[in-house]
């Protein structure tokens, strides 16, 4: 799409908001905000970049952050413009199945903490690939690892890329293109100088304001109903073409229950094994301090997700009372799901203006570009850790690179990436990239999650086992989804899906924890005897810190 | 692996308090977890298999339902039982740790 073509459908998609006196200065205020947003963050860039000389201040900030910091940054990274519109957005569509995904996100925290976040603090260094590889065969440990990782990262970049772009274009009225290059180029910068301390602020910022917006916004929205939950809902459910439907479980759930199964166990285990989420965890000074980043985390993302609940069944209530936010048919009719300006990932943003005028949906605007950034960056500097730390540091160089070299590779990977992720987001403009964040899910919880849980968690964990079995749960993961209706139909238009419904978790999740169990029970190596002798060595330093890396000096 | 480092972990091993350390931890993780799974299982099977029962109201004159109060709860269960566990590992485990820690050290 040419240009100016594309600046007025974004003209033409603004308008109808922006017709009345708000919308011009909704603009401003973004803008306003967008800019101290900026100048904020580089600040923090410029300050953390002189305090990140060695390889451990760059992927862990120097171990110093603390538990409640690192809980709000986790809160910030973990919270995607996918969770923040995209499950408002799916409450305004269907109302309680958008509820589900929500649940799922949720309960990847207990597991995290019951399973895996103390052990992964006092096992490892910079990844959880450290922890893998603790005591199982480091290069197919780093390969295995890097290979997951970075197909997790650029699935999870192309859905934020794509997603920025589209919603940038429709909050600040810019192309398409210079969007995506706005985005790739920030991370760059904030990742490739500030390593993990400025990525870590910016996350937090981001959490800050984000959890500002959305508890003003549900105060805003209650207030309407003087308070009184129930009469939210009522109105919603009156309002809603579905009626009471949107209260129970609806048409996705009843049409396959097999696959609201599979994508509740992807969604739930995939979380303990999303590298940039895991990543986090070295940040903080020890086992304790990951523990609080735990509960500090969950307890924020709860909150948010309740918090998206009422914006969507608000969203529902209250955006059929303004007809400018819609679309009319040719009929002049109003389809309130489908004629929504801007798709229904804009349900949360057009409400900010509804409830909280042009200033709301300026700041929303804002928090909507950190979320995004934050995300981006948090992702960029997992996958350079994956390149530099695991394929290049461990792999390639078999663990005798410099540190001087290491970090210069972390830089330029971070600068590769950034220009990757701009050109996948530029090749993915039109593409349906919405299966991709479930499938980096899937994966996750299919290949990171269970080699992490029986290499840390089971004696007989050999790497033989680990490394099928981690590369199965990847391969049946994705190669599950590409045949599914969501890709093998709606991307590649073949008439009929070959796997029965979309979901793999519940195939592919069973079947990887089965490979890695019967390829290390069948081992009889002396590798395989070596590596599980060494089970003790990792659970003494597991359990007790001993040895654990410490927090560097500053 | 240094000399040293065996020794220490050699020590740990034969702490008495370190086997108990270890097998009420993971008890502890287990049982947590399978509440865990429970909760959430219990919440999946029922909107996947019953969703009539999700959609009534929690009664008569009521909009909410039960489904999406169950979610409410089930969220909040989620933040709750994290907490619990936080604050059993601070009690019992901690002390526990850092007198395996003192001793071998």
């Amino acid at each position: 799409m040419s240009r100016p073509v594309l600046m007025a459908t974004a003209a033409t998609l603004l308008l109808p908001a922006s017709a009345h006196a708000a919308g011009g200065q909704a603009n401003a205020s973004a803008i306003v905000m967008f800019l101290a947003f900026i100048v904020a963050t580089m600040g923090i860039t410029w300050w953390a970049a002189r305090k990140t000389k060695t390889t451990a201040d760059f992927y862990t900030a120097g171990g110093g952050i603390t538990g409640f910091q690192n809980g709000l940054a986790i809160a910030g990274d973990y919270l995607s413009a996918a969770s923040f519109l995209g499950i408002a957005g799916m409450v305004y569509v269907s109302g309680f199945d958008g509820i589900i995904y929500a649940i799922g996100f949720l309960f990847g925290w207990p597991v995290v903490m019951f399973l895996i976040a103390e052990r992964l603090r006092n096992l490892g260094r910079y990844n959880f690939a450290d922890v893998t590889s603790f005591r199982l065969g480091q290069v197919r440990m780093r390969v295995l690892a890097a290979s997951a990782s970075l197909l997790i990262i650029a699935l999870y970049l192309i859905a934020q890329m794509v997603g920025a772009g589209k919603l940038i274009v429709l909050l600040f009225g810019i192309q398409y293109k210079f969007a995506v290059c706005i985005v790739g180029a920030m991370m760059i910068v904030y990742v490739a100088f500030g390593g993990m301390t400025a990525t870590t602020w910016v996350q937090i910022i981001k959490a800050v304001l984000m959890l500002i917006g959305a508890t003003l916004m549900a105060i805003l929205v209650l207030a309407v109903f003087t308070f009184n939950p129930d009469a939210l809902l009522a109105e919603a459910v009156r309002v809603h073409p579905s009626g009471a439907a949107i209260m129970a479980p609806g048409s996705q759930v009843s049409s396959n229950p097999l696959n609201a199964l599979s994508l509740g166990l992807a969604l739930a285990f995939g979380t303990a094994g999303l590298p940039h989420i895991l990543m986090r965890f070295f940040t903080v000074a020890n086992a304790q301090e990951a523990r609080k980043s735990v509960i500090y985390a969950s307890t924020f993302i709860g909150y948010f997700y309740l918090l998206t609940f009422i914006i969507g069944f608000g969203a529902i209530a209250l955006l059929v009372r303004n007809p400018q936010v819609f679309q009319p048919g040719p009929d002049g009719s109003i389809d309130i799901i489908n004629g929504l300006i801007g798709g229904t990932n804009m349900v949360a943003v057009h409400l900010a203006n509804v409830v909280g005028g042009s200033l709301l949906l300026g700041f929303l605007a804002a928090v909507t570009f950190a979320t995004i950034v934050a995300v981006v960056a948090g992702l960029a500097l997992a996958g350079a850790a994956a390149i530099s730390h695991d394929l290049y540091a461990n792999v390639f160089a078999r663990g005798r690179a410099s540190e001087k070299n290491q970090l210069r590779i972390s830089r330029i990977s971070t600068v590769a990436l950034g220009v990757i992720a701009i050109l996948l987001g530029i090749v993915f403009e039109n593409q349906n990239v919405a299966f991709m964040v479930g499938l980096a899910f899937a994966i996750a919880a299919s290949s990171n999650f269970p080699v992490l849980v029986l290499s840390i968690g089971w004696r007989g964990c050999t790497t033989r086992g680990a490394t099928i079995g981690g590369f199965i749960g990847l391969i049946v993961a994705t190669g599950w989804v590409a045949l599914s209706k969501t890709v093998w139909v709606d991307v590649f238009g073949f008439a009929e899906p070959i796997t029965p419904f979309p979901n793999p978790g519940i195939v592919s999740i069973p079947l990887a924890f089965f490979a890695i169990w019967l390829f290390s029970v069948t081992d009889r190596s002396a590798a395989a005897q070596r590596e599980r002798a060494a089970f003790e060595a990792l659970t003494v330093r597991s359990q007790t810190g001993i040895g654990a890396s410490a927090a560097s000096d500053h | 692996m240094s000399s040293q480092s065996v020794t220490v972990t050699e020590r740990v091993l034969a702490h008495p308090k370190y086997r108990i350390l270890v097998r009420k931890r993971n008890r502890i993780s287990l049982i947590f977890f399978a509440v865990m799974l429970v909760i959430y299982a219990g919440f999946m099977l029922t909107l996947a298999y019953f969703p009539e029962l999700f959609g009534r109201p929690i009664g008569p004159g009521y909009t909410l339902s039960i489904g999406v109060l169950t979610a409410v709860l089930v969220a909040i269960s989620a933040v709750v039982m994290i907490a619990i566990y936080v604050s059993f590992s601070n009690r019992v485990f901690d002390p526990l740790i850092r007198q395996i820690v003192k001793d071998v050290q």
